[in-house]
């Protein structure tokens, strides 16, 4: 899954994602970061058998955790299909389906943000 | 073989039989041109792109008092007003006059409002005169209020256009979109097989009168162009770059935002999405040929747009199939691409004008003056100022030293002829080096005898043919002061300093009045 999990100050200094790798049996990627010594946010993806314990794991530790549905809406109205946003994607969320439609696959996006800047018709918003 | 008459009357008898260009690809190669030719009526095309020369002229009405609009501005982008007093024309790529909005609404963004229906803001400036006494206007009106509007772009549906991607190490926003570094993508325009003139490459059966698609309704070819070019380089009788363009018009009013839409390329600026479809009489096996053509058979030149100079480097070869498959291959590397143009919108312009054609409410006009198919060039912009040469500016006789000078000669030299700089020459007058009056302060403060000791042997020069900015900007950038001017066989002629250089640019300022 993926989730944005939210850093109380206290919790920053803390050794708390090596623990969560070195004691679960999960895939666990970082897929944007914005840490302060004031707390932060960051968007991961959490994958395998354990992942549920170690959801609850972090849980534990005080981070306050919010599945992610989706990180981008394309608004279907605006979207001319001009594939503008296609080739910059870095994790291929982005598609031409055979009617040259432009498909946009929430769960393998990782809210990067390239598409949104780029799209001619600012038919894509990034949404938490 | 068949004449449009012919055609025509087959539509108004529901008989006509109309093929979209990516159809009549299939059937050309299934049964030949000319079978296709035989069974063919119309083959429709279909382009939706970004198309920057594009705008529309509109005409208010006379309030009362009545002005003459010197400057007119609606939501903000100004409209051009030197017409008439009540007519102006909005063009898609005018930014906001607001530099906060900027390039995020513009011309293209209030076309497409206007379009919608939506009510949006005018305001004017006039300067007021006897018969047209009001200076300002503020108000509101939408597309239903203007007594005409109506869409001119002098340049649309290019025939063809370059594809680009980009070396550099820097993300590049351009009008072909957004260039990943490192060749991370590649963007392209065309629609291929769809696009307009592709079907037709020599315009044998378009021109100043032809009823064509725009935007949603009826609209007309008002004939070639502006950069319309039919002397290039082509491949399959197909130009492989941006060839000829089409200066299109149509009945704004009357428009559908399905085929018109506002929008921005990312820090390069606003534009329009217009949509055009053409339809192509099949009078003869040659013009089935022609429309046949297939994704394969277009060729289209990939551009590094990471080198900035007029000619940019061709990077690959390709064509629009390879291109339309979503990725092409750069020194063994899958680079993915973005058509940048809406295909999807293009096979619905095709496919809306077959529609309408079968439908026996759209009949195919005879141009009146077809576009061009020869002898048209685009010529480019010469900067026409006169560029001052180093050998222009009046210097007095070079004087110079040799190696073997005494130090406190040289010091004395300097002194007596108020310079700072002096060339070391050998005996046939040609350049060894150049002391400086530090150079000289050093040699004295440490007993140093030998000039050539202390001459700096690495002399920057300047040559007497070079522009004189050339050497402003030699100067600036080593951070000296002065060098030396030299022929071709390295013979010094003079001396050119900073200090004369900013007498030349204020003697010019005062000739000019200032810039
Ligand atoms: S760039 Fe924007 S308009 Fe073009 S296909 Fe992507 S989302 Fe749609
Ligand atoms: S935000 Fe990034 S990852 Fe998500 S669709 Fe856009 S480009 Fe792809």
């Amino acid at each position: 899954m993926k989730a944005w999990l939210n850093f109380s100050p206290e919790i920053v200094n803390q050794a708390v994602i090596s623990d969560l790798i070195k004691n679960f049996d999960i895939t666990f990627n970082i897929l944007k970061a914005n840490i302060t010594p004031k707390g932060g946010e960051m968007l991961i993806e959490i994958r395998g058998n354990q992942a549920q314990d170690g959801i609850e794991f972090l849980e534990g530790q005080g981070i306050n955790l919010t599945p992610a549905k989706r990180v981008v809406k394309k608004d279907e109205e605006k979207c001319v299909d001009c594939g503008a946003c296609v080739s910059l994607c870095p994790v291929s969320a982005i598609t031409i389906d055979e009617g040259w439609k432009v498909e946009l696959d929430d769960q393998k996006c990782i809210g990067c943000g390239f598409c949104t800047s780029s799209c001619p018709t600012r038919a894509i918003k990034l949404v938490d | 073989m068949k004449s449009i008459e012919e055609i025509n009357q087959k539509i108004k008898d529901g008989d006509a039989v109309v093929v979209t260009a990516a159809d009549m690809t299939r059937i050309v190669r299934d049964i030949g041109a000319e079978k296709a030719a035989k069974e063919v009526d119309v083959v429709t095309t279909g382009t939706f792109g970004a198309m920057c020369s594009s705008g529309a002229f509109l005409n208010f009405g006379h309030s009362d008092p009545p002005i003459k609009m010197a400057r007119t501005y609606l939501n903000g982008v100004e409209a051009y007003s030197g017409l008439a007093a009540v007519d102006a024309y909005i063009g898609a790529t005018q930014p906001h006059r607001d530099p906060k909005v900027g390039l995020e609404y513009g011309g293209s963004h209030l076309i497409e409002d206007l379009v919608r229906g939506e009510e949006v803001e005018l305001l004017a400036e006039a300067y007021g005169t006897d018969c047209y006494p009001l200076k300002d206007i503020h108000t509101h009106i939408k597309l239903d209020d203007l007594n005409q509007a109506v869409m001119v772009n002098p340049r649309n549906s290019y025939q063809n256009y370059a594809a680009a991607t980009n070396s550099s190490e820097e993300t590049l926003h351009t009008y072909l979109g957004t260039l990943l570094p490192g060749m991370g993508n590649v963007t392209y325009s065309s629609a291929g097989e769809l696009s307009p003139l592709l079907n037709d490459p020599f315009f044998e059966t378009i021109g100043l009168g032809s009823r064509i698609f725009l935007c949603g309704t009826e609209g007309y070819i008002l004939g070639e162009g502006t950069q319309h070019s039919t002397e290039v380089k082509r491949i399959n009788g197909v130009p492989v770059g941006s060839a000829g363009t089409l200066m299109l018009k149509g009945d704004l009013k009357k428009m559908d935002v399905e085929f018109l839409r506002g929008a921005t390329m990312p820090f390069y600026g606003p534009t329009l999405y217009v949509g055009v479809g053409i339809p192509i009489p099949v009078l003869n096996p040659k013009i089935a040929q022609q429309t046949g053509i297939s994704d394969e058979e277009i060729k289209c030149l990939v551009y590094d747009y990471g080198v900035s100079r007029r000619s940019r480097p061709t990077i690959l070869e390709t064509n629009y199939h390879e291109l339309k498959s979503g990725s092409v291959e750069i020194d063994g590397h899958e680079i993915q691409t973005s058509p940048m143009s809406s295909h999807r919108k293009a096979s619905q312009v095709a496919e809306k004008l077959k529609d309408w054609i079968e439908g026996g409410t759209f009949l195919l006009t005879q141009p009146v003056e077809k576009v061009p198919s020869k002898g048209q060039t685009v010529k480019p912009l010469h900067i026409k100022r006169p560029s001052i040469l180093v050998r222009d500016l009046k210097s007095s006789e070079p004087i110079t030293t040799n190696p073997q000078d005494n130090i406190n000669d040289v010091a004395r030299l300097m002194v007596e002829n108020n310079i700072n700089h002096v060339p070391v020459v050998d005996n046939n007058g040609k350049l060894m080096g150049i002391v400086t009056s530090w150079d000289i302060a050093q040699a004295v403060a440490k007993e140093v005898q030998e000039l050539t000791q202390v001459m700096t042997k690495k002399v920057i020069v300047a040559m007497e043919d070079e522009p004189v900015e050339l050497i402003a900007r030699r100067i600036d950038k080593y951070e000296i002061s002065g060098v030396p001017i030299v022929d071709r066989d390295n013979l010094v002629k003079g001396m050119i300093t900073a200090e004369d250089i900013s007498r030349l640019v204020c003697s010019h300022q005062d000739k000019r009045g200032g810039y």
